[in-house]
């Protein structure tokens, strides 16, 4: 994203990046941990202990840390047509009504999910098999939340502040294909 | 009409524990209020996942709510006594039974920001195999979809593999060895098509699931006097029983159906097995007594009421 | 306020946020939070957002979409894709046309192994686009192919798409995977007739065939045969399910781009963080859609309109047409994905109604959305097109890829009439 140059967004997309990376290994993990799985019920008749429970609650915890990236770098999915036909200026305006929604609605997340780590503390959820608590990974989750909201805000400062644009959701990050030619 | 109250539950609006348990009821209670209440009933996880039935309610974002305790693992650790295997033969007496016993010893310890409503549970359940199982070690090395927390820690214990699949994919499971055996109510045998993939069937009351209905607190207590009345006349063991019998109809209709299908095989486990099976089960009890213990609850005095109860309405297997 | 009408204003204001910029799971989310407010009371509605978004990323049943991403991804950054066009290029180059066959033969190929429509044509485009221009194709015929042929991305398996689908109407999503294959390999066939005889005069003339170059290319393409292969059969013949099959195709497709020494362990923690970027924004799209889904629900208008459509008395197929007239429509404007998310529900109750096979409309209804991604005026593919090869306009993409619009509605229209196309296959699997 070529609208980062100012200082305070070359920080945060480093900060973002290693954020990524835990959630991103933890996406390899769950993966590692469902073909684990898989092997074990075909080959052993024995599955891996709670493998359903903890797969899906480490994902929603990656899921939940990717929401600061998105927030930071502006690559949520979203309609881009009005924004590409109207002037630098109105565009600006529109980006930002966009984040303060976004902002508004996580920090609405933040708040009732906050609500759910407690009543998951107190009320003692856990997983099927070996009973381990789920608080611990909706805390997690609501960390991350908590990263998106402060990510978010700080992409509306640098678009209030330096006029930035929001990064468009395509999936493919450019700097890795550079040096994976053939 | 005075006042609508949504009710939500999470299975087909066509299967019996919906047209003979939960729209009965809310019918009686329309009628009985002399339309001054209305009940809108949203089924099949419309607005919510089963698992998240119980705040639905408690939250109000619903009024009425059909809750399995079963799909949130230590959140109710009082009621999972229910979930114990061998304990159940008569579900409709059984119902009448957890209702009582849980409104003293559970409701308010772990239900306490909803009001209790009726008791659901479906006719005793048993274990649906590929291959003849008449014992506990015939569950070793077999992959079981298991119907709740409690028989997936069962199925662990036996030296099996719990495979954690949504109710409608289990045939799926089945045919393609996901999962090799099953713990169903007879009626499932039809709902989800399942005589061909598991044709043995262990005769014996293995288990049994216990939906709740319960109703936001809220909801409940800006009701007026007289609605009140009406549903406090609805939120009865006698309903718990009512409800209950329209599913263990279906479910007997189902199970005679199985027996007179020449491909259909049961088995009846001998004396000596039965007790291999509670023998291999008592560690279930124990866990269970430590759950609950562990939530300063008094966990013998606890079990004991509730097979006191279970003996004095002749439900106990 | 009637139901009726807080339903209204809610579509009308969910498209008023959507069209400045907000993201669209938001757009829905607040708007289902406000919506549900509206007719039971804010504190519920507020109440939602504790459960429910919880119980969206933490849904053991949507897993395997980023499973699928990640194997896209994965075989990108290892370098298959370019093996493909380069393998479609040894095979095909010798007709007239060549390399916009073998293109959309790489599309393919590359739709094999990748869920996503989005990311086949932004790689296809990396790849094929300079090659074509520097054969002498013009842009609008270059991109033209290339955003077609991206389309295939979710309708052969592995399909983000289908497996949301599957998943809002609780339909097996193995069977919908094995039911993609055909119309799948038709739209080959068909894009291929497209590039051959519509643009067959304008293109450049064949390249030399050299049957020892074009076996030598096939070298490169065994692993992506491989993977193919292992999932849809272990799919097919149930050896695992859906979810599994998917995290194993994402770790194999590592472990063979490591053994090949085209990732390591830096380009793989790369990867991974990609395809949970990507994996992130469908997810908010699935937490607002979800909230948007409750409050429709509450408002019970979605049942009106089943009552309303079922006693139209258009008939089965003058209703269906008039469904998927709706989604061509909502298509020019509205994400793929976004429009199954939003309109499945509503309609699907109709569909099952009048007996339409579900796992059919799941790819009928794939397909129509698939047009959506490259009609103006908002088609994703042709957007990303853009973003990358920037100096060819917008309009010159839209101009190139209406070929491939027009044989799209044939081949619709040919799996309405003939529904065995799509249905023998998954019907074959029990
Ligand atoms: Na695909
Ligand atoms: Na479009």
């Amino acid at each position: 994203m070529q609208n980062d140059r100012t200082p305070a967004g070359h920080a945060m997309r480093r900060v973002i990046l290693f954020l990524e990376r835990i959630a991103g290994a933890l996406l390899g993990l769950v993966t590692i941990l469902i073909v684990a799985s898989a092997i074990g019920r075909y080959g052993f008749a024995r599955p891996l202990p709670d493998a359903f429970d903890v797969s899906r609650l480490l994902l929603g915890v990656a899921i939940g840390w990717g929401l600061a990236s998105l927030g930071f770098h502006g690559t949520h999915i979203k309609v881009d047509l009005l924004a590409h036909g109207v002037g630098l200026r109105m565009r600006r305006w529109m980006n930002a009504f966009a984040w303060v929604v976004l902002a508004a609605f996580t920090g609405l997340m933040c708040w009732k999910i906050w609500g759910r780590v407690n009543s998951a503390m107190s009320g003692g959820d856990a997983t099927m098999d070996l009973r381990l608590p789920h608080w611990p990974f909706f805390l997690a989750i609501w960390i991350g939340l908590m990263a998106a909201l402060f990510t978010t805000l700080v992409r509306l400062w640098l678009i209030a502040r330096h006029g930035t644009d929001l990064g468009e959701f395509d999936g493919i990050d450019e700097e890795l294909l550079e040096d994976q030619k053939l | 009409q005075e006042v609508t109250l949504r009710l939500s539950h999470w299975i087909p609006p066509t299967i019996s524990p919906a047209t003979k348990g939960v729209d009965p009821w809310a019918a009686s209670v329309m009628e009985a209020s002399e339309g001054r209440i209305e009940i809108q009933i949203f089924p099949a996880q419309q607005l919510g996942r089963a698992p998240d039935h119980y705040d639905m309610a408690k939250d109000g974002i619903v009024d009425l709510s059909w809750v399995n305790p079963g799909y949130t693992a230590g959140r109710f650790p009082i009621y999972a006594a229910t979930e114990l295997p061998f304990m159940v033969e008569d579900s409709i007496e059984g119902a009448k039974a957890i209702h009582e016993w849980y409104m003293e010893y559970g409701a308010e310890q772990e239900m306490s920001d909803v009001k209790v409503c009726f008791i659901h549970p479906h006719a005793p359940g048993a274990l649906h195999t590929q291959e003849t199982v008449t014992g506990p070690d015939g569950v070793s090395g077999k992959n079981v979809r298991p119907a709740h927390a409690t028989m997936a820690r069962f199925v662990s214990l036996l030296g099996g593999g719990p495979v954690q699949v949504p109710a409608p994919e289990v045939r799926e499971a089945l045919s393609k060895g996901t999962a090799e055996a099953v713990t169903f109510p007879w009626g499932s045998m039809y709902d989800f098509n399942l005589t061909e993939e598991v044709p043995v069937h262990l005769d014996m009351p293995f288990y049994i699931s216990a939906q709740v209905m319960v109703m936001n607190k809220a909801s409940y207590d800006g009701l007026s006097d007289e609605n009140k009345a009406v549903i406090d006349d609805h939120c009865t063991p006698e309903w718990s029983g009512r409800v209950a019998a329209g599913w263990h109809e279906d479910d007997m209709a189902a199970k005679d159906k199985l027996l007179a299908d020449d491909s259909q095989t049961f088995n009846t486990p001998s004396e000596d097995e039965v007790a291999a099976w509670r023998e291999a089960a008592a560690p279930l009890t124990e866990e269970w007594k430590e759950a609950v213990s562990a939530k300063g609850g008094d966990a013998d005095a606890i079990l004991d009421a509730y097979k006191a109860k279970l003996e004095e309405y002749g439900a106990a297997y | 306020m009637s139901n009726e009408l807080i339903a209204g204003g809610g579509f009308v204001l969910l498209f008023a946020l959507m069209a400045v910029r907000v993201p669209i799971g938001i757009a829905m989310g607040i708007v289902g939070v406000g919506g549900f407010a509206a007719v039971v009371g804010w504190t519920p509605a507020f109440n939602l957002l504790a459960q429910s978004p919880i119980s969206t990323i933490t849904d053991f049943n949507l897993t395997l979409i980023p499973f699928f991403v990640l194997m896209g991804v994965l075989a990108t950054n290892s370098g298959m894709s370019s093996e493909l066009f380069r393998a479609g290029r040894a095979w095909l180059g010798g007709f007239r046309g060549g390399l916009g066959l073998a293109s959309v033969g790489a599309c393919g190929g590359f739709a094999a192994i990748c869920g996503s429509s989005v990311a086949t044509a932004a790689t296809m485009t990396k790849i094929a686009y300079p090659e074509m221009r520097q054969a002498g194709y013009s842009d609008k015929a270059a991109t033209g192919i290339i955003a077609a042929g991206g389309t295939l991305g979710i309708l052969i398996p592995p399909s983000v798409v289908l497996a949301i689908y599957g998943f809002i109407t609780e339909t097996d999503i193995g069977q919908l995977f094995i039911a993609g294959i055909v119309p799948g390999i038709l739209a080959v066939l068909m894009y291929m007739l497209t590039v051959r005889f519509w643009y067959g005069r304008t293109l450049p003339a064949a390249e030399p065939f050299r049957l020892r170059e074009a076996f030598a290319a096939l070298r490169g393409v065994w692993a992506v045969g491989l993977l193919f292969v292992a999932v849809i059969l272990s799919i097919y013949f149930g050896i695992v399910t859906a979810t599994e099959a998917a995290a194993a195709g994402a770790l194999l497709t590592a472990i063979i781009g490591l053994a090949r020494r085209r990732l390591t362990l830096v380009t793989l923690l790369d990867s991974l963080v990609e395809a949970l970027r990507t994996s992130v924004a469908i997810y908010v799209v699935l937490i607002g859609a979800t909230l948007f889904g409750y409050f429709l629900a509450i408002t019970q208008v979605p049942q009106d309109l089943t009552q309303f459509l079922t006693e139209l008395g258009a008939g089965r197929y003058g209703t269906l047409a008039l469904i998927l007239l709706l989604f061509l429509i909502m298509g020019c404007f509205l994400d793929a994905m976004a429009m199954i998310i939003l309109m499945v529900p509503i309609v699907f109750p109709v569909i099952t109604q009048l007996g339409f096979d579900p796992i059919w409309f799941g790819i009928v209804v794939v397909m129509t959305v698939e047009l959506g991604l490259i009609t103006p005026p908002v088609g994703m593919n042709v957007y990303v097109i853009n973003s990358i090869a920037s100096r060819v306009s917008l309009p010159t993409i839209f101009r190139g890829v209406l070929p491939f619009v027009t044989v799209d509605i044939l081949r619709l229209i040919l799996l309405i009439v003939f529904p065995a196309l799509v249905l023998f296959l998954p019907e074959s699997m029990n």
